[in-house]
């Protein structure tokens, strides 16, 4: 009944079930998403009015073609390395690659750069996550953390310039980010720990103060004076993440995905190797037999809460330097986003890379999609299905055992799931 | 995990503090109408007459509409055993489909009937997905309000080429002494009557109780848990479907950019059961206060008090928070978010 059990029995189910199966469980999502997402695509086309129909099917004209909209989704999020003249089922057998195409391009330097904020947001939801907590405030940790650092930076930058700038004013501004995010996750842990409130309400409501607190700062406390539109001053050039390979001007950085890769092996590690990781892991699993164990359940709340408010933060720090240098009135919805990556990841910190990318080409893609007169918003669409889909394993369990046929040893099958409170016939 | 304040002592507890705090809230609003009369001029006397005004209680009822229809519904879900955080997707897909119906058909009543069936067949959809295929509730209601989220937008740009939808007549009003009131308003009191008097005395609510605390005994008797529980997530889509449909009429259009206009409507709903412990009334209540806060905001500024309207919006959001410390855990029941499975299906 306690959000902890609530949070422990999910955790049985989406843990119990094999890495490989997880892998397989998030492919099928992925896929069914699309296939749901493409029906949509085609239901719209028969609404929307148009002098030609875009592709026919079964002879039934639509407006919009799946196809062109998901080449345009994938493949414009990669700044659309396919040669048009590859086209092996016709008979023309060009270079796969375009020439002249690089990985370098400015539609992966912007895919990128939200696989980068995703991977940090989605790092933050995963390690609540194996503690048994479902953060589902990592947004306003990543508007405190962003916010906090950027107030700081604008503080100390004037005091410095050039590469000293950087090399001071980058990590104090990181620092700040994480402090401010982790203080701010570390609420609804200590609220959970010591007063019994439930995360997943608390964490929503920490999410709208954040971000009202947060315009209601930025319109009358750190308002940019020579600007009309609501914002802080901008950061000099200075401060912002080294770019290494990719334009200047674009809004990414190697190096602060680099710092992403580094913390997710970092989180990996602690998490698998330490003693607080299988501390907060155990306690995620098993909560009375963390405390038989000798774990402060209490302590280890609060400590994963800042973790992942730490994360979440630094999630808000390097938003505001890959963008824009300064932080806006309101701020894309990360946080929750980063929910979609964990859960995909299936919570594993090593499958947050491959989620984030997948995330960030989706978001990144709408841009592309919008050429073919498709509303972006069906990214939107997707996003929620696929977290549908992950969320219902046992839906693909039976999908493939009706497919494989009933086997013996099928009730083991049925009940991995950990049913707990459920009867079992017989 | 059976905690401390599922024993009964516990519960009485639990009850004694929640009794303190309302008492409190008496008090305090007894003091509150009690210095507002005697001193009119000062600052307590203005808030005093600005939140007594017929306008302001007027728009407090009119935004405690859509909360308090979700409200309902979520009591309905969380106590057959399954928890809707997916309210914000119900009421969304219904403002929008009531608002696409309305424009359709030319009828704001068949528009409303065509935001119900929209917010029902979503609920359907979540039903089927936590009961059949045991996901879990929070992830299942989070892709919820999510696919709804992004298809109402994706809806309105195909049928109307922008997030927002033209506008439609509103519902029509009905006065009562110095009030004129929207039709849903009133809906909403009977609505709230209607729930308490189906949760409290009938066998189906007795049912609902039984399948979110004691599943086994209810199967025992020889009712089917899922079914129960089919009908209560159904019923969540329904009031969900009504309120939606409502707000919508009043705004009367759909608004599909940002959070969509619900703007973590829903989500409050959830707050003000929990808040009202369940109870269709004490539901209704808490929204009254939400909605109040909201209610007060404008004609505060025009009685020349400098208020921020965006920290004033915080306070409903911060005062959940602190009871939520105070009061501790709500009392969840008992098989919430577990799944049953019957010997008998």
């Amino acid at each position: 009944m306690s959000a902890r059990e609530r949070a422990e029995a999910a955790l049985e189910r989406l843990l119990e079930a094999s890495g490989t199966e997880r892998f397989l469980i998030s492919l099928a999502s992925l896929a069914l998403s699309l296939f749901v997402g493409a029906l949509i695509i085609l239901a719209a086309g028969r609404t929307a009015t148009c002098a030609q129909p875009a592709v026919s099917y079964f002879g039934v004209g639509f407006c919009y073609d799946p196809a062109a909209v998901y080449d345009a989704l994938f493949l414009g999020a990669l700044g659309n390395p396919i040669n048009p003249y590859f086209d092996p089922l016709h008979g023309q057998f060009a270079a796969p690659i375009q020439t002249g195409w690089s990985p370098f391009n400015g539609a992966m330097a912007r895919t990128l750069a939200e696989t980068t904020i995703l991977l940090f947001t989605g790092l933050s939801v995963a390690v609540a996550f194996r503690a048994g907590i479902f953060n589902i405030g990592t947004q306003g940790q990543l508007i405190a953390g962003g916010l906090a650092s950027t107030v700081a930076m604008l503080a100390v930058a004037p005091y410095f310039d050039g590469v000293v700038g950087t090399l001071v004013v980058l990590p104090l501004g990181l620092l700040v980010g994480a402090v401010f995010g982790g203080l701010y996750g570390a609420i609804p842990g200590a609220l959970k720990a010591y007063a019994d409130s439930n995360e997943v309400i608390t964490t929503i409501m920490l999410n709208f103060v954040a971000s009202l607190v947060a315009l209601y700062l930025v319109q009358n406390r750190f308002a940019d004076p020579e600007s009309v539109s609501t914002k802080t001053e901008t950061l000099p050039e200075f401060v912002s993440f080294p770019t290494v390979a990719f334009d200047p001007r674009a809004p990414f950085s190697l190096v602060a995905l680099a710092l992403g890769v580094a913390l997710l092996v970092g989180v990996y590690l602690l998490l698998e190797r330490t003693t607080f990781g299988f501390d907060l892991r155990t306690s995620g699993l098993q909560p009375e037999a963390a405390e038989y164990g000798g774990v402060d359940s209490k302590r280890t709340i609060v400590s994963s809460m800042a973790l992942s408010g730490a994360l979440g933060g630094l999630a808000g720090t390097v938003y505001v330097l890959l963008y824009f240098g300064y932080f806006g009135g309101s701020v894309p919805s990360y946080g929750f986003d980063g929910i979609t990556v964990s859960i995909l990841a299936g919570n594993n910190p090593l499958g947050v890379l491959p989620a984030a990318f997948l995330f960030g080409v989706l978001k990144n893609g709408a841009l592309s999609v919008q050429a073919t007169n498709v509303p972006p918003e069906l990214v939107d669409v997707l996003r929620g299905l696929i977290i549908l889909f992950v969320a219902m394993p046992e839906f693909f369990r039976l999908a493939g055992r009706r497919l494989t046929g009933p086997r013996s040893g099928d009730r083991a099958v049925a009940t991995d799931g950990g049913s707990a409170g459920g009867e079992r016939d017989e | 995990m059976s905690s401390e304040t599922t024993t009964p002592l516990g519960r009485v507890r639990d009850l004694s503090s929640r009794g303190y705090i309302g008492l409190a809230a008496v008090a305090f609003v007894a003091a509150f109408a009690l210095a507002g009369t005697l001193f009119p001029d000062t600052l307590v006397g203005t808030l005093f007459a600005v939140s007594t005004r017929p306008g302001t209680i007027e728009s407090a009822l009119r935004a405690a509409v859509p909360i308090c229809f979700a409200a309902l519904g979520g009591i309905f879900a969380e106590k057959s055993g399954v928890i809707n955080i997916g309210l914000e997707g119900l009421l969304i897909i219904s403002a929008f489909a009531a608002i696409y119906g309305a424009l359709a058909t030319g009828s704001v009543w068949l528009g409303m009937g065509v935001g119900v069936l929209a917010s029902v067949l979503l609920a359907g959809v979540f039903a089927v997905v936590c009961i059949e295929f045991r996901a879990d509730q929070i992830i299942a209601g989070l892709a919820i309000w999510l696919v709804a989220l992004g298809f109402a937008p994706f809806a309105a740009q195909i049928l109307y080429g922008s997030k927002n939808t033209p506008t439609v007549s509103a519902l029509p009003s009905v006065a009562v002494g110095p009030f004129d009131l929207s039709i849903a308003v009133y809906g909403m009191v009977v609505a709230v009557a209607v729930a308490w008097y189906v949760l409290n005395r009938t066998a189906f609510g007795r049912w609902v109780e039984a399948s979110g605390e004691n599943p086994k005994a209810l199967d025992t008797v020889g009712v089917s848990v899922t079914r129960v529980r089919y009908a209560a997530v159904l019923l969540s889509g329904l009031f969900s479907g009504i309120g939606g449909a409502a707000f919508a009429f009043n705004v009367q259009q759909f608004i599909g950019g940002g959070e969509t206009m619900i703007g973590g409507r829903g989500f409050i709903a959830i707050v003000a059961y929990l808040f009202g412990n369940y109870n269709p009334v004490g539901a209704f209540f808490s929204t009254l206060l939400f909605s109040g806060l909201e209610a007060v905001e404008r004609p505060l500024q025009f009685s020349g008090i400098e208020v921020s309207s965006t920290l004033l919006q915080t306070v409903p959001y911060i005062g959940v928070i602190v009871v939520l410390a105070l009061v501790g855990r709500t009392r969840i029941p008992k098989a919430a978010g577990e799944h049953y499975e019957s010997g008998e299906d």
